[in-house]
């Protein structure tokens, strides 16, 4: 194997881990301040690319204020979905987890029937390409990754630095006794399915952006982020950042070296390995 | 009173038996149709929905004569999602419903189905690869209602008179039976033109990103990509990829809508790419007047498999007349003796010499190239002959 192959199969298993980590981020974060596995998020993320094809690609609006637009549109949706379907169902996980698998269901037949089978394409903001260590990587590719990390940080210091962080983190780990210590915990849900639908919908234009749009985008970043968030732990960010780039990497080595097939064949070996060695992640807590 | 009686009597079985024989509806031959309709490769299934009813269409209003009694067609949709367990299940619906003639897409979903409906006498004809297992003397009722992997006859030929600077070729194919039937068949071609197979890979249909699959074809430093049996948006990502990676070689790609391929592997990626066995835009009145009416019906885009499930039934009604019978048996043998002018020209049966048996509906393969971001017709190959596919295929 020469060096240039070793290092490209590093940039694209970081940048795809780095992409894999943004759309993980949001579901381990639901799970881990209201243990419920939202299973829309891979929609949620196929939505946004829309709404992002539409708005900027069709309707010419400012790349930002479109990203702006959709955030906020799937940002209602997700809390449409947590205050009149996953709390009426009183946030019981298996409950929530059939009715979110089929309204993903619903949603991506919605897609089908509403966008056409065409794939759609979301023009690059960030043309041009750049070297890392001597290997050639398109701007769009460098721009999405920093855009990850950015965020990742962002919402790292967001929970361990401010007030309403704070409260997640404390419902996260007790809600009854944050309840008593005067947290709204409807506030602090409603947030947490803010902040993660967000993240859903900056994934999608970004994936959108990278890749192509259509109905069936979110089926496998979804997958991986699953696959991510019970290597790294149920509803720990750390865990999903580990097992992100971890699974970026293997990801990208098995699929250049052994086709794409052995890609998933290996991933879910190290999952099923890791769940026998360690039920609970590298990180994760009792589910 | 009594003349009245029996007058009155007569009238009403004069209306009655006219009235009758006015109203005697043409009988159906129902096409049950096992297409893509939901899934990532649903334009594909769209497109030949679309194509179908229009020609139910044209051929309604007139109906057609078999033994003596008139026959309509009628389209029975059933959406295979390309799953092979969900085909299964469709063929199963469809012999449960009598259903006697099948038209399907996708090899994935049109080999698996291929035992049953042959062992239940029923008519097939696909638009899939499948090399063999589709298509054989061991399935008579069989039938390849486009060329596949068999256009790569037309396509290498071409390639060698045309394109001079092409030594090292690599192949892309998904990994199921699509590509890997057409790998089989476009490493032969490739070999026994004198080019040097330098990669053979495969890829998971529908994954997210193609870096891993573009960086190792692209570090075997191919001259020429040959895409075989990759489709819509997989070919668009992974050219894409390829182009960031720093490829600057040729590439062909087939089943492609052209215009979708160029928005989203962009202008500067798409440039220059061979599109096999595409007809970029319209090139006779057959293709035109088939152009202008889809995009008067749907508006653009214009899905180009229009073109490719529009013919195999007009064949099909055909041989169905040249039979005078809805026996699948009896139209079957008829269908190979069909000349049909199709909109690629001349349409007939045949790659005995491949398959064994006639089975594989031929006819002049249209090559075009992607220039200055547009889909630019190049040239018409002409199908090859018996002999030459003999020399291609060899071992």
């Amino acid at each position: 194997m020469s060096e240039q192959l070793f290092i490209q199969m590093c940039i694209t298993g970081i940048v795809m881990g780095l992409i894999y980590i943004l759309i993980a981020l949001g579901i381990t974060l639901i799970f881990g301040v209201m243990r419920i596995v939202n299973f829309v998020h891979g929609e949620m993320t196929m939505l946004s690319a829309f709404s992002m094809y539409y708005l900027f690609e069709v309707w010419h609006m400012n790349f930002i204020l479109a990203l702006l637009l959709s955030v906020i549109a799937i940002s209602l949706m997700g809390i449409f979905f947590q205050r009149y379907i996953y709390k009426p169902l009183g946030y019981d996980i298996l409950n929530v987890m059939i009715i979110a698998a089929g309204a993903s269901i619903a949603l991506k037949s919605a897609g089908w029937i509403i966008f056409g089978p065409v794939p759609r394409d979301i023009a690059t903001v960030f043309p041009g390409m750049i070297r890392v260590l001597g290997t050639p990587l398109s701007m769009e590719r460098a721009a999405v990754a920093l855009i990850c990390v950015g965020l990742t940080i962002a919402l790292y210091i967001f929970l361990l630095k401010t007030k309403t962080g704070k409260s997640m983190r404390a419902v996260e780990q007790d809600s009854e006794a944050a309840a008593v210590l005067g947290v709204s915990i409807d506030r602090v849900h409603a947030i947490v399915f803010v902040i993660g639908c967000s993240l859903a919908a900056v994934a999608g234009a970004l994936v959108g952006m990278l890749f192509a749009v259509e109905p069936e985008m979110g089926g496998e970043p979804l997958l991986k982020s699953f696959m991510i968030i019970l290597i790294g732990g149920m509803g720990s960010i750390p865990g999903a950042i580990v097992a992100g780039l971890l699974l970026g990497l293997i990801d990208s080595f098995t699929e250049t070296l052994l086709g794409g097939e052995m890609a998933f064949i290996i991933g879910f070996a190290l999952l099923m390995l890791i769940l026998i060695i360690r039920p609970k992640g590298f990180f994760g807590y009792e589910i | 009173m009594k003349k009245f009686t029996v007058g009155l009597m007569g009238l009403s079985l004069f209306f009655l038996v006219s009235l009758g024989i006015s109203q005697a509806a043409p009988k159906e031959l129902v096409l049950g149709c096992n297409f893509i309709l939901s899934g990532p490769a649903a334009s594909l299934g769209l497109g030949m929905q679309r194509a179908v009813d229009h020609a139910t269409e044209l051929i309604n209003p007139k109906g057609f004569m078999v033994g003596g009694e008139q026959y309509i067609l009628k389209p029975a949709y059933f959406d295979s999602k390309y799953v092979p367990a969900e085909s299964v299940s469709n063929v199963e619906k469809m012999l449960a419903q009598g259903i006697k003639f099948v038209y399907s897409t996708g090899s994935g979903v049109s080999v698996p189905i291929v035992e049953k409906t042959n062992a239940a006498k029923v008519f097939q004809m696909s638009y899939a690869s499948g090399s063999n297992h589709l298509t054989s003397d061991k399935y008579p009722l069989s039938f390849r209602a486009v060329p596949c992997n068999e256009t790569a006859f037309s396509m290498y030929p071409w390639l060698v008179k045309d394109y001079s600077q092409i030594k090292r070729v690599a192949h892309i194919n998904p990994s199921d039976e699509a590509g890997f039937t057409e790998s089989e068949t476009r490493l032969a071609c490739a070999r026994n033109v004198g080019y040097q197979n330098v990669a053979n890979e495969f890829y998971k249909r529908g994954a997210t990103d193609y870096y891993p699959v573009a960086t190792k074809v692209a570090a075997t430093k191919p001259d020429f990509i040959d895409f075989g049996g990759t489709i819509g948006r997989d070919q668009a990502l992974c050219v894409k990829a390829l182009r960031e990676l720093g490829y600057k070689g040729m590439a062909g790609i087939g089943y492609s809508d052209p215009v979708a391929f160029v928005q989203i592997a962009g202008p500067e990626a798409a440039e220059g790419v061979i599109l096999f066995n595409t007809i970029t835009e319209p090139t006779n009145p057959k293709q035109r007047e088939l152009y202008d009416w889809y995009l008067k019906k749907y508006g653009p885009p214009f899905l180009t498999v229009v073109y490719d499930a529009w013919d195999p039934v007009f064949m099909l009604v055909e041989a169905v007349k040249k039979a005078n019978s809805v026996d699948p048996v009896k139209v079957a043998e008829a269908l190979r003796t069909v000349r049909w002018p199709s909109v690629f020209g001349e349409m007939y049966v045949g790659l005995k010499a491949l398959y064994g048996i006639d089975s594989t509906f031929s006819r002049p393969v249209p090559m075009g190239i992607i220039k200055n971001g547009k889909p630019v017709h190049l040239t018409t190959a002409p199908w090859p002959s018996d002999e030459l596919v003999n020399k291609l295929i060899a071992k």
